[in-house]
């Protein structure tokens, strides 16, 4: 063997080796890329879980408490003698986020309510301004509100009240058409002869926007949907989670 | 740029920081958004809801997982780890709010982007910012593509786990052979 070819064979040694090194350093990076990439992925998917489980409506469990109207239009539903803690919901129909809120909550209040845990009073209000959509949203917001006065309270209030979140338009577009509000009333069970009328003539659309006007400057809402125990605003994290509102609610039931 | 022709050196020397920095600063965006919206996911849902771009179970799917996604990006880029994939998921995430805010925009809709949290509605009397919000999220677009671009910068675990496949070690370097020329070059030394 001649010295060139030594040599030759001497950096072909070299090379392979330095090659295999490299393919092992290849192969480790690959490991750790992996492992961090499967750790970040199950860092989303338990996040997504955790987001899903905690946003779960609960069931409705039993009857509804007793559902009344108070003098100025609120709509209280509480078992007899349930004076607190007082749990108040400003809500407006056409707002998206009340009606996250009512997917997410509403079963929790009822529930509370019907165990006799909590007085849940709900303020119907009209946040929208007339400058908005060209009007078309505050439209859709009194138009609703307005046929909710119309019936009358129990059971089927409720039954309305769900049903105008369920059908609530998009915040651009006139929704909330009078017919469909006669008609929903009716399937929630309002047998009162004077109903349709209501409705149509908007017979308490000038009541509800005085009331709501006084109830947003009393209470200081800033958006709705807002929700209060014993008068102290709830941070939003806790109302849209079921079982930390229930938590709160009977926290200040102690 | 410190001046009008800088040394291939000492540019090459900055590139690692500009690439940190643009790191820290869509992390920081990231965190802050996802830690917004993460404690209200159904207001999360609601809000991409309100773009009115994607079917509603689509919208939930993204609603729940965008914000934890955002957090996780978010630390993958602090840290500097996977940092090239945590540029790319961030760049085309700030794509999509871009083309997402355009479109809303485009359509005439009138909400709040729910960027940092909220439902995606406007308070009363609110008026959106369009222009604002895509101008930032096109300006984390171009950090994500610098972050891609030229991974991973100082202080990243990607170099401390030798995940730089361009980082040779030392020794390597004034190989003689010139054989194992990468298609990138380490930018570290």
């Amino acid at each position: 063997m001649g010295k060139a070819a030594r040599d030759q064979s001497a950096r072909d040694r070299i090379k392979a080796q330095r090659e295999a090194e490299r393919k092992k350093e290849r192969t480790k990076r690959l490991a750790t890329m992996t492992a961090v990439a499967v750790v970040a992925v199950a860092a989303i998917g338990a996040g997504w879980w955790f987001a899903a489980q905690s946003s779960k409506p609960e069931e409705t469990t039993a009857a509804l408490a007793p559902i009344t109207r108070a003098a100025d239009g609120t709509v209280v539903m509480a078992r007899p003698g349930v004076e607190k803690p007082v749990v108040d919901v400003y809500e407006d129909f056409q707002c998206p986020a009340c009606k996250a809120l009512e997917e997410t909550s509403a079963a929790t209040l009822k529930n509370l309510a019907a165990e006799g845990k909590a007085k849940v009073v709900f303020h119907t209000v009209t946040i929208f301004p007339e400058e908005m959509n060209k009007g078309i949203t505050r439209g859709n917001s009194v138009r609703g509100a307005a046929a909710a006065r119309c019936v009358p309270a129990g059971p089927a209030w409720m039954a309305y009240h769900d049903r105008l979140f369920e059908e609530q338009p998009p915040e651009t577009a006139e929704g909330f058409a009078l017919d469909d509000l006669v008609a929903w009333g009716e399937d929630a069970g309002v047998t009162d002869a004077g109903f349709a009328a209501c409705v149509r003539n908007q017979q308490h659309a000038a009541a509800h926007l005085a009331a709501s006007d006084k109830t947003l400057e009393a209470a200081k809402i800033q958006g709705t949907p807002t929700v209060k125990i014993d008068g102290v605003e709830v941070d939003n994290n806790v109302a849209f989670t079921p079982a930390e509102l229930r938590q709160a609610i009977l926290d200040a039931a102690k | 740029m410190t001046s009008d022709k800088p040394e291939p050196s000492r540019l090459r020397s900055a590139l690692p920081w500009v690439t940190t920095v643009s790191r820290l600063v869509l992390a920081a965006v990231l965190i802050i958004a996802g830690g917004g919206k993460i404690g209200t996911p159904v207001l999360s849902v609601e809000a991409v809801k309100a773009y009115q771009l994607l079917p509603d179970s689509l919208a939930t799917a993204v609603g729940y997982g965008l914000p934890i996604l955002e957090i996780v990006i978010g630390v993958l880029l602090v840290v500097g780890l996977l940092t090239r994939v945590a540029g790319v998921v961030s760049a085309l995430l700030m794509l999509a709010f871009v083309v997402g805010i355009a479109s809303v925009w485009a359509r005439g809709l009138r909400i709040d982007c729910g960027c940092f949290g909220g439902g995606g509605q406007l308070a009363a009397g609110e008026e959106p910012s369009y222009l604002i919000d895509i101008l930032r999220d096109f300006g984390l677009f171009a950090l994500g593509v610098i972050v891609a671009w030229f991974p991973p910068g100082r202080f990243a675990l990607d170099s401390a786990l030798g995940l730089t496949p361009g980082r040779e070690p030392d020794e390597y370097n004034d190989d003689l052979e010139g054989d194992d020329e990468e298609p990138r070059e380490g930018k570290d030394h």
